[in-house]
């Protein structure tokens, strides 16, 4: 009896198997062919992006009567674990929401197709989109393999409110780090007490990045590993534990307690200047806004170095296909109505960062409706970009491995567990084992 | 003259006598007792008071009690999303109630066979089962969703309640093979000198007694079901399939705005299911125990 009743159940996936082949349309080469059929998309996000996302894939279902589109979200740290189980049962959704951060981790195990020939043929219009933001999505291989629909970027977020009151001006345009550390450290002694200059960064990678780019450092090396040296993280690091020992940051206990950029020390005022992500800054405002409506925030890039102005990396969110997708028409038709078209563009409103396709982002800043905090978003935006910030490829591990390990070792030095070269060692050690492989 | 030793109490330590005075000690004992609760519990009420602050003034303070009292984040939170809320407690329900009766009934019947009946192979097939339950769940995780996604069952609620209707709940049937195991097998017996076969005794005799083993089988199934996130996440991608857990997440977005006011005021009401479930499922593990099967 139970012989038979594997047979059945082997009998059953061989059927629905073959079944499903016949029902697929063959992934047309070049990304062209009939918009029909069902796709599925995946993306992670909150409340309010599931809703604005749904309201886009229905408008796309809408323009094309015969698709059908089976939507999956998650919230950030659950997105990873399922598309890390679903890549890893090559059964991911068609359409695939990633980053550049986390592109290459996918790109090493081929698990998403290039999209180099879609483009080519115009099944995916990229002429929008500046140049930078396209190379943004490209893998190792320097083939495209993300369609950016929204570039985010850290700044600093400055308190001015608090800076006024303490008599620093905002740092002015093409301040370099140098300025940065003179402007927190003048404004330390007159803060009221409980308020730090700025918070602790030295453990965040985004500032780390910034700082090696301005100062012209190359952050990788071919293979994937590391590519600046330990002097240049001394360095760093040193500098932080300067200004901390100084008290001119948060200490490193108080620090390693923060909430994420809506609910941290910025949004509630017990800090001037920090690093944020450039679009929380609507978010952060309005929790700032619960307990000193008196105080306004602003954003302004990063310092600048002797290679260059304002370098931040650009994080570019998009879309990307799956390779065991059976549908890639449609699914580059989704990716193409996402990105491109204006009235979508409206609906999503610039929630994931700012539009990248350049009439929708223009279109976005002539709305009336919209808030003066999104309007500076996107204004910084302009202004980064017109700088011509450097596109970093992240090799795999760069989010499991280097982030983690960038964080913990610099704790370790902050909290005095151990020196400043040690922290250094034990980094490079971790993250040239993790990395690029 | 015959000198008796008389056995003395054992001096104590620290001299000094010990208050005998019941109530002293009673009252000594729920002072600590109290403060011990309050300490655990500190926590979930400030997540309760906190509920009721609105969304941007909830962290600003550890106290209970805030100058905008407010219930917005319940309103708010309730009608979130394209669904409400109640959305998600029915889908929780639905797969907890499911997964419960499914728990019941088949591991009962495994426990039932392992702890009376005699086959070949018994003592290989329980070793097996004590060894599931060593496995971690990370070893499964994988192949467990490539099946299910050639069944064609993700996005339902199946790979959330079918496993459960086939017995895979090892520490359950362990449970009840214990639990069964102390019932004297005199009372088989005698229902079977009163012509009861197997299935008799099974319904009539040994899940009466074995209400106990049921109640708590019951309540453990439907806590980790209830809290269960990463099944529903792996499997559930439609919001309008969302269980409780996914919810509450979805209210804390990393990457924009979170509502921790609507976070807290779901979290209080997802938390009552559980907390009247355990009252109920409490009074049937001491009538159990009260009463025995030798009436």
């Amino acid at each position: 009896m139970i012989a038979a009743a594997a047979a059945v159940a082997l009998l059953m996936t061989s059927c629905i198997g073959s079944s499903r082949t016949t029902q697929a349309q063959s992934a047309g080469s070049a990304g062209k062919g009939e918009v029909k059929g069902a796709i599925g998309v995946t993306w992670w996000g909150g409340d309010q992006r599931n809703r604005l996302t749904n309201a886009v894939a229905d408008m796309f279902v809408k323009e094309h009567p015969g698709v059908t589109i089976d939507r999956q979200s998650a919230d950030w740290a659950g997105y990873w674990t399922k598309l890390n189980v679903q890549a890893a049962g090559k059964s991911l959704p068609c359409v695939v929401q990633i980053q550049g951060r986390q592109l290459n981790d996918y790109t090493k195990n081929s698990v998403l197709i290039p999209l180099d020939p879609m483009i080519d043929s115009g099944a995916i219009d990229v002429s929008g989109i500046p140049k930078a933001v396209v190379d943004a999505g490209r893998g190792t291989d320097g083939k495209v393999y993300l369609v950016s629909y929204g570039v985010a970027y850290d700044a600093v977020g400055i308190n001015t409110t608090v800076a006024q009151q303490a008599g620093v001006d905002v740092p002015a345009e093409g301040y370099n780090w140098d300025d940065f550390v003179s402007f927190l450290t003048k404004a330390q002694p007159k803060l009221p007490a409980g308020v730090a200059a700025a918070n602790l960064q030295g453990g965040i990678p985004g500032v780390f990045l910034g700082w090696a780019q301005a100062n012209g450092k190359k952050l990788f090396a071919k293979d994937g590993k590391l590519g600046f040296s330990k002097e240049d993280l001394t360095g760093y690091w040193n500098m932080w534990e300067k200004l901390r020992k100084a008290n001119v940051t948060m200490p490193a206990d108080k620090a390693a307690e923060e909430l994420g950029p809506d609910q941290g020390f910025l949004a509630t005022g017990q800090v001037m200047a920090t690093e944020i992500p450039g679009n929380s800054l609507t978010a952060a405002s309005n929790t700032l806004a619960g307990t000193n409506s008196s105080q306004s925030l602003t954003t302004i890039p990063y310092p600048s170095g002797p290679a260059g102005a304002g370098a931040t990396a650009l994080s570019a969110n998009g879309f990307a296909i799956a390779k065991n997708c059976q549908n890639v028409p449609t699914a580059a038709a989704f990716i193409n109505y996402f990105t491109n078209d204006p009235a979508a563009g409206k609906v999503f409103a610039a929630d994931n960062g700012a539009p990248s396709n350049t009439k929708v982002l223009d279109a976005q800043l002539a709305d009336a409706s919209l808030s003066a905090t999104k309007k500076h978003e996107l204004d910084l935006y302009k202004q980064i970009l017109a700088a011509k910030p450097p596109i970093i490829v992240f090799p795999p591990g760069y989010q499991a491995t280097f982030e983690a390990s960038f964080r913990r070792n610099y704790d370790e030095a902050a909290f005095g567990r151990m020196t400043v070269a040690q922290a250094v060692d034990k980094f490079f050690s971790e993250a040239n084992a993790g990395l690029g492989q | 003259m015959i000198s008796t030793i008389q056995a003395r109490a054992p001096r104590p330590i620290f001299g000094r006598k010990q208050s005998t005075n019941p109530i002293i000690r009673a009252v000594v004992r729920h002072a600590l007792i109290i403060c011990a609760l309050v300490i655990l519990l500190y926590p979930l009420v400030w997540m309760v008071a906190a509920s009721f602050r609105p969304s941007n003034q909830i962290f600003t303070t550890l106290g209970l009690f805030s100058a905008h009292p407010t219930l917005a984040n319940y309103t708010e939170g309730w009608g979130a999303g394209r669904l409400n809320f109640s959305r998600y407690f029915i889908n929780s329900f639905l797969i907890a109630i499911l997964s419960i009766v499914g728990n019941l009934i088949s591991c009962s019947v495994t426990a039932y066979a392992f702890a009376r009946l005699n086959f070949p192979g018994k003592k290989f097939l329980f070793a097996m089962l004590l060894g599931t339950m060593f496995l971690p769940f990370q070893v499964t995780l994988v192949p467990q969703y490539i099946m299910f996604n050639y069944l064609g069952w993700i996005n339902t609620y199946l790979p959330l309640i079918v496993p459960h209707w086939f017995g895979v709940n090892a520490f359950f049937i362990f449970l009840m093979v214990q639990f069964i195991r102390s019932l004297p097998r005199e009372l088989d017996d005698s229902a079977r000198l009163d012509g009861c076969g197997h299935f008799r005794i099974f319904t009539r005799i040994i899940m009466p007694l074995a209400l106990p083993a049921i109640g708590v089988v019951a309540l453990f199934s439907f806590v980790w079901s209830w809290n269960d996130f990463l099944g529903p996440l792996l499997y559930l991608g439609r919001s309008d399939l969302w269980t409780v857990p996914l919810g509450l997440k979805a209210f804390l977005d990393s990457t924009g705005q979170s509502s921790y006011g609507g976070l807290f005021a779901m979290s209080t009401l997802s938390l009552a299911p559980i907390v009247g479930f355990f009252i109920l499922a409490q009074r049937l593990l001491l009538e159990g125990i009260a009463t025995t099967g030798l009436k």
